[in-house]
C-alpha cells in the first residue's frame, strides 16, 4: 500500500514530477540518440548545442515578455504571491520567549488539536480557528509557528495583503487555493496549520451595497467563511471524517476586535480568541537575556535594569534594541556590547539620531531653559515617570528633549498622572516665561499634549472639579447645549490654569535647581540619567519613584 | 538569494551538471578508432551498400578499391547503377575519416569494371572539403571542383602490356615475365598519376596537399576552357599539366598548358598567351588562398604553344589576386 504522504506529494506535485519525468526521459532519449551518432555528427551536435539553447532561451525569454505584456496584465502575475508553500516549521515551544499567560491559552489549543479523537470521543467540538489579537511586533507569527511545530503539523503561511488585488474573484480564488493546498497537506500529514497574517486585509466588516453590488473584498471573505465551514464536511470513503478537515485557521491582525466581521469571530470558525499583550517586566527580562545571548554583550550587564528602562517594548523592539546596540557598539569600536551602547541604540529609537545644527546662543538658552523646567516638574511632582535624559541636542523635529517614562507598564492612568502629564506639558512655557518674560513657539506641542489631556479629563473621564460626569463625546454635537459645551471648554481651561499656576509656583520655590540644571545643560548639553539623579540630590530631592 | 531560491538553483545546478558531464564523455570518443579503420569502411560498405571493398592507407591517405561489373553503359558514360555505388563508397569513406581518431587528410577511390580492369575511375578528395562542406564553410559547387576525378587507363596496366608485348614478340620465357615485371615495373607511385590497382595490387602514395593543389588547379583550368565562352571560342585546350616542384631551393607550381588558338581570333598570339597566364594565375591564386596555402614560393606558367612562360612569387600572386596588382605589372 502506498504510503498516505507519498500520495499526497503526487496529489501535490503531479505537475512538476510529469515535467521531471519528461525532461529526464528527453535527456535520456537525447543521449541515447547522440551516442548512436557516428563522433563527427556527436561532435557537431555538441558544438552547436550551447547556440541552439541560447537561441531557444532567448525565443522562450521574447515569447514570455510578449505573452505577459500583452496577454496577462504584466509581470507582476509572476510574482511569488499565487505561490503558497506548505512548510514543516521548527519553532519550538522554548523559542517563545515570554508571553507566559498567552503560551498556557496557547498550549491549549495545541492540546485540543492533538487530542481531536478524544474530544470527538466525548462529542466536543473541534476547533477550527484562533484568532490572535495584539500589538505589532509581539511575536503572533512566532507563536503560531511554535503551535505548528508543538501540534507536529505543516504550516501554510498567507500574509491578508496577498489576497487582495484589483482583479475581481482573484481574493476568492487565492483563498481557494490555500484551502486546496492545506488540504494536500493535511492528508499526507494528519493535519495542517493556515496561518494569515494581517487578517484584517479580508476580514474587516463587510460592506452591503444597496445596489446589490459588493466590494471585492466581501467576496474574499465569503470564500474564507465557506471554506472554514467546509471543513467540517469532509469525510472519506468509510464515512469517518477525513484527515483533510483537520486544518485549524490561525488569523493574526493588529486591528481592534471590533473591526473584525463578526461572521469571522462565531463558533465554528474562529472559535478561540487570544489576546496577545506586549511583554510584563519578568518577560522583558527574558528576552533581553535571550538576545543579549546571540551577540557578544558585557556578561555584568544588569539585565533586570535594561528590561525596566524597556517598558512598553514589544519582543521585537527589544530585538531591534539589541541589534542597534551591536551597531553602536561596532561604531564605537567595542568587542562587544555594553550598557552604554544599548542606552544609546534606545535614544536613537526613541528620540531620534542627533542632528547637528548650530544655535545661537540665545536659542540654546531658551531651549535648555525649557527641557529644564521639563525635568525639574517631572522629577519633583510626576507619580510614575523617571527622567532618564536631558538634552539640548535637536533630534528629530524637535531641539530638546526630556526622555522620561514610567518604571512599569500602567494599564490605568489616574487624575494625578494625568495632572503631572499636563503639569510638565506646560513646565517648559512656565520656566521660558519666568526666566526671560517671554515665551517661544518650542510650547506648542506641549500646549497641544497638555490642552488634549485636560480636555479628556474633563469630556471623556469626569474628572473635573465641576462634577460634570459622563462621556460628552458620544453625544452627537447637535444634541450638545452650548451652554454645556461652553461649561466643558471652561473646565478644561481651568485644569490648565491650576495647573500652570502650581507649575509656576513649584518652578519659582525650585528657581535655584532650575537655574543649575540649564547651567549644566549649556555645558554638557545633555544630562544622563544619574547626573540628573546628583543634581536634585544636591537639592535634597530624593526620586521616591525610582527603584534603580 | 533566499535559501529556498539558494536550494532550487542548487536542485537545477546538479542535474545540468550530470547532463553535461555525460555528454561530454559521450562526445570524447571516436566512432573508427584508428586501428579499425580499413575494417569499418569495409563493414560499411558491406552491410549497408552491398559492395565489397578492399581499403588501404598510405601515410594520411586512404584508399578504397571498388570493383564494379559494368562501370560503364552503351554510350560510354558512367552507368547509373556504377555511380550509386561509387557514391555509397566514397560517403562511406568520408563518414569514416570524419568520425575517426587517425589522421587522415585525404582519402581516394578506385572504381574499375572487373572486364575491363584497365580502365580506372580514380576519385581523390581532402577531408578538410567535406568537413567544410557540411559545416556550409563551402558550396556545394565549390566542393565538386576541389574533388579530383580522372578515368584513365591504368599506368600499371600500360607498362605491363608492353612487357607482356616484348616477351611474346620476342619469344621470351614467359616465366620470367612477372619476375621483369616486379624487378623493374612494379615500382610504388611517385604522383597522383601513377596512383591505380592492378593485379590485385594497390599502386597508392599518401597524396600532400600541394600536388594535390596542383592536380586541382589544372583541373579547375580545364574547366575554365570548356565554361568561359571568350576561352571556348578562340582555344581549343588540348593538355594542362600542374605539377608542384623543387627548383634551386624553391617550391614552386608549374602549369603547362597547350591550347591551340582559333583561325578567326583577332587578338595576337602575345594577347591570347596573355590571357591564358591571367586566367591561370588567377584561378592558383584563388585555391592556394581558399586552401590558406603558404608553402610555396611562387607559380611558374608554361604556354607550350607559344613557349613563352611566366613566373611570379607567391607575394606578387596574393597582390594580384586583390587587385593591388594588375598582369602587366608581375613581369609581363
Amino acid at each position: 500500500m502506498i504510503p498516505r504522504k507519498w500520495k499526497m506529494y503526487v496529489k501535490m506535485y503531479w505537475v512538476k514530477l510529469a515535467i521531471i519525468a519528461a525532461v529526464l526521459l528527453v535527456v535520456v532519449l537525447a543521449v541515447v540518440g547522440l551516442n548512436s551518432l557516428e563522433s563527427y555528427y556527436r561532435n557537431i551536435t555538441l558544438a552547436t548545442m550551447p547556440v541552439n539553447l541560447l537561441m531557444v532561451a532567448l525565443n522562450a525569454v521574447i515569447f514570455v515578455f510578449m505573452y505577459m505584456s500583452f496577454m496577462k496584465g504584466g509581470f507582476s502575475k509572476l510574482s511569488n504571491k499565487l505561490r503558497i508553500h506548505g512548510d514543516m516549521v521548527n519553532v519550538k515551544w522554548s523559542d517563545v520567549i515570554g508571553m507566559e499567560n498567552i503560551k498556557e491559552e496557547a498550549m491549549e489549543v495545541v492540546q485540543l488539536i492533538k487530542d481531536r479523537v478524544r474530544v470527538k470521543k466525548i462529542g466536543g467540538k473541534i476547533l477550527r480557528g484562533i484568532l490572535m489579537f495584539g500589538p505589532p511586533g509581539c511575536g503572533k507569527t512566532y507563536l503560531a509557528k511554535a503551535i505548528a511545530t508543538e501540534a507536529g503539523m505543516p504550516f501554510v503561511s498567507m500574509s491578508g495583503s496577498e489576497f487582495v488585488e484589483i482583479f475581481v474573484g482573484v481574493g476568492a480564488a487565492r483563498v481557494r487555493g490555500l484551502f486546496k493546498k492545506a488540504r494536500e497537506l493535511a492528508y499526507g500529514h494528519g493535519g495542517c496549520i493556515i496561518f494569515i497574517d494581517e487578517l484584517d486585509a479580508i476580514a474587516r466588516k463587510r460592506v452591503f451595497s444597496a445596489f446589490g453590488g459588493t466590494e471585492e473584498t466581501n467576496s474574499t471573505q465569503n470564500q474564507l467563511l465557506a471554506e472554514m465551514d467546509g471543513l467540517q464536511e469532509l469525510k472519506d470513503k468509510r464515512g469517518e471524517p477525513s484527515p483533510e478537515q483537520n486544518i485549524i485557521v490561525i488569523g493574526a491582525t493588529n486591528a481592534p476586535e471590533d473591526t473584525i466581521d463578526r461572521a469571522l469571530r462565531r463558533p465554528g470558525r474562529f472559535d478561540r480568541i487570544v489576546y496577545i499583550e506586549k511583554p510584563g517586566l519578568e518577560d522583558r527580562e527574558k528576552l533581553f537575556a535571550y538576545y543579549l545571548n546571540k551577540v557578544e554583550s558585557d556578561k555584568t550587564l544588569d539585565i533586570g535594569r535594561l528590561a525596566r528602562q524597556a517598558v512598553g517594548r514589544s519582543p521585537a523592539d527589544i530585538e531591534n534594541i539589541i541589534k542597534e546596540a551591536a551597531l553602536v557598539a561596532t561604531k564605537n569600536g567595542r568587542d562587544k556590547v555594553t550598557l552604554e551602547d544599548i542606552s544609546e541604540a534606545m535614544e536613537r529609537i526613541d528620540i531620534g539620531l542627533k542632528r547637528r545644527i548650530t544655535m545661537t546662543p540665545h536659542d540654546r538658552e531658551v531651549t535648555a531653559c525649557h527641557e529644564a523646567g521639563h525635568a525639574v516638574v517631572l522629577y519633583i511632582l510626576h507619580p510614575t515617570d523617571d527622567v532618564f535624559k536631558i538634552s539640548i541636542i535637536p533630534r528629530k523635529d524637535t531641539y530638546g528633549v526630556v526622555w522620561h517614562q514610567p518604571k512599569e507598564e500602567l494599564y490605568h492612568e489616574t487624575k494625578d498622572k494625568i495632572l503631572a502629564d499636563i503639569m510638565a506639558s506646560l513646565a517648559g512655557y512656565a520656566a521660558e516665561k519666568m526666566r526671560f518674560n517671554m515665551t517661544s513657539s518650542g510650547c506648542s506641542v506641549d500646549f497641544q499634549q497638555a490642552m488634549w489631556k485636560a480636555h479628556f479629563m474633563v469630556w471623556k473621564v469626569g474628572m473635573s472639579d465641576a462634577g460634570l460626569l459622563g462621556d460628552y463625546t458620544v453625544i452627537p454635537e447637535s444634541q450638545l447645549s452650548e451652554e454645556v459645551k461652553e461649561k466643558l471648554n471652561q473646565e478644561t481651561q481651568k485644569i490648565i490654569q491650576r495647573c500652570l499656576k502650581s507649575v509656576e509656583e513649584l518652578l519659582l520655590k525650585e528657581k535655584p535647581i532650575l537655574e543649575r540644571l540649564i547651567k549644566e545643560l549649556l555645558a554638557k548639553e545633555e544630562l544622563e540619567y544619574d547626573e540628573v539623579e546628583a543634581i536634585f540630590n544636591e537639592f535634597g530631592k530624593t526620586h521616591i519613584k525610582s527603584a534603580w | 538569494m533566499s535559501p529556498r531560491h539558494k536550494s532550487q538553483v542548487r536542485m537545477l545546478i546538479l542535474p545540468v551538471s550530470c547532463v553535461l558531464c555525460l555528454v561530454s564523455l559521450i562526445g570524447c570518443t571516436a566512432t573508427y578508432p584508428q586501428d579499425r579503420i580499413k575494417e569499418s569502411i569495409i563493414k560499411i560498405c558491406k552491410e549497408e551498400y552491398k559492395s565489397d571493398v578492399l581499403v588501404e592507407t598510405s601515410g594520411r591517405t586512404m584508399v578504397i578499391y571498388l570493383p564494379l561489373s559494368d562501370l560503364m553503359d552503351y554510350s560510354f558514360a558512367l552507368s547509373k547503377t556504377a555511380s550509386d555505388k561509387i557514391n555509397d563508397v566514397i560517403f562511406s569513406a568520408a563518414r569514416v575519416a570524419l568520425s575517426t581518431d587517425a589522421k587522415i587528410d585525404f582519402y581516394c577511390v578506385i572504381a574499375h569494371d572487373v572486364k575491363m580492369p584497365e580502365l580506372q575511375i580514380i576519385i581523390i578528395k581532402s577531408v578538410e572539403d567535406v568537413r567544410r562542406l557540411f559545416a556550409n564553410d563551402i558550396s556545394r559547387g565549390e566542393y565538386m571542383k576541389r574533388m579530383l576525378i580522372d578515368l584513365r587507363w591504368s599506368p600499371q596496366a600500360k607498362k605491363e602490356q608492353v612487357v607482356k608485348e616484348i616477351f611474346s614478340k620476342m619469344n621470351l620465357d614467359p616465366k620470367w615475365q612477372d619476375q621483369v615485371m616486379a624487378d623493374f615495373f612494379r615500382s610504388e607511385p611517385t604522383s597522383l598519376g601513377d596512383i591505380g590497382y592492378w593485379g590485385n595490387k594497390f599502386y597508392i602514395k599518401d597524396i600532400t596537399l600541394a600536388e594535390f593543389l596542383a592536380e586541382q588547379i589544372a583541373n579547375r583550368v580545364k574547366l575554365e576552357f570548356r565554361e568561359d565562352k571568350d576561352l571556348k571560342e578562340n582555344f581549343l585546350l588540348k593538355a594542362v599539366k600542374g605539377v608542384y616542384i623543387s627548383r634551386n631551393g624553391k617550391h614552386l607550381f608549374r602549369f603547362e598548358v597547350y591550347a591551340e588558338r582559333s583561325a578567326s581570333g583577332t587578338t595576337s598570339a602575345i594577347e591570347d598567351s596573355d590571357k591564358i597566364f591571367g586566367m591561370v594565375l588567377s584561378i592558383a591564386a584563388h585555391v592556394t588562398h581558399g586552401y590558406h596555402f603558404n608553402d610555396y614560393d611562387g607559380v611558374e606558367v608554361f604556354d607550350q604553344k607559344e613557349g613563352r612562360s611566366i613566373e611570379v612569387n607567391s607575394q606578387e600572386l596574393e597582390a594580384f589576386r586583390t587587385k593591388k596588382l594588375r598582369l602587366n605589372e608581375i613581369g609581363i
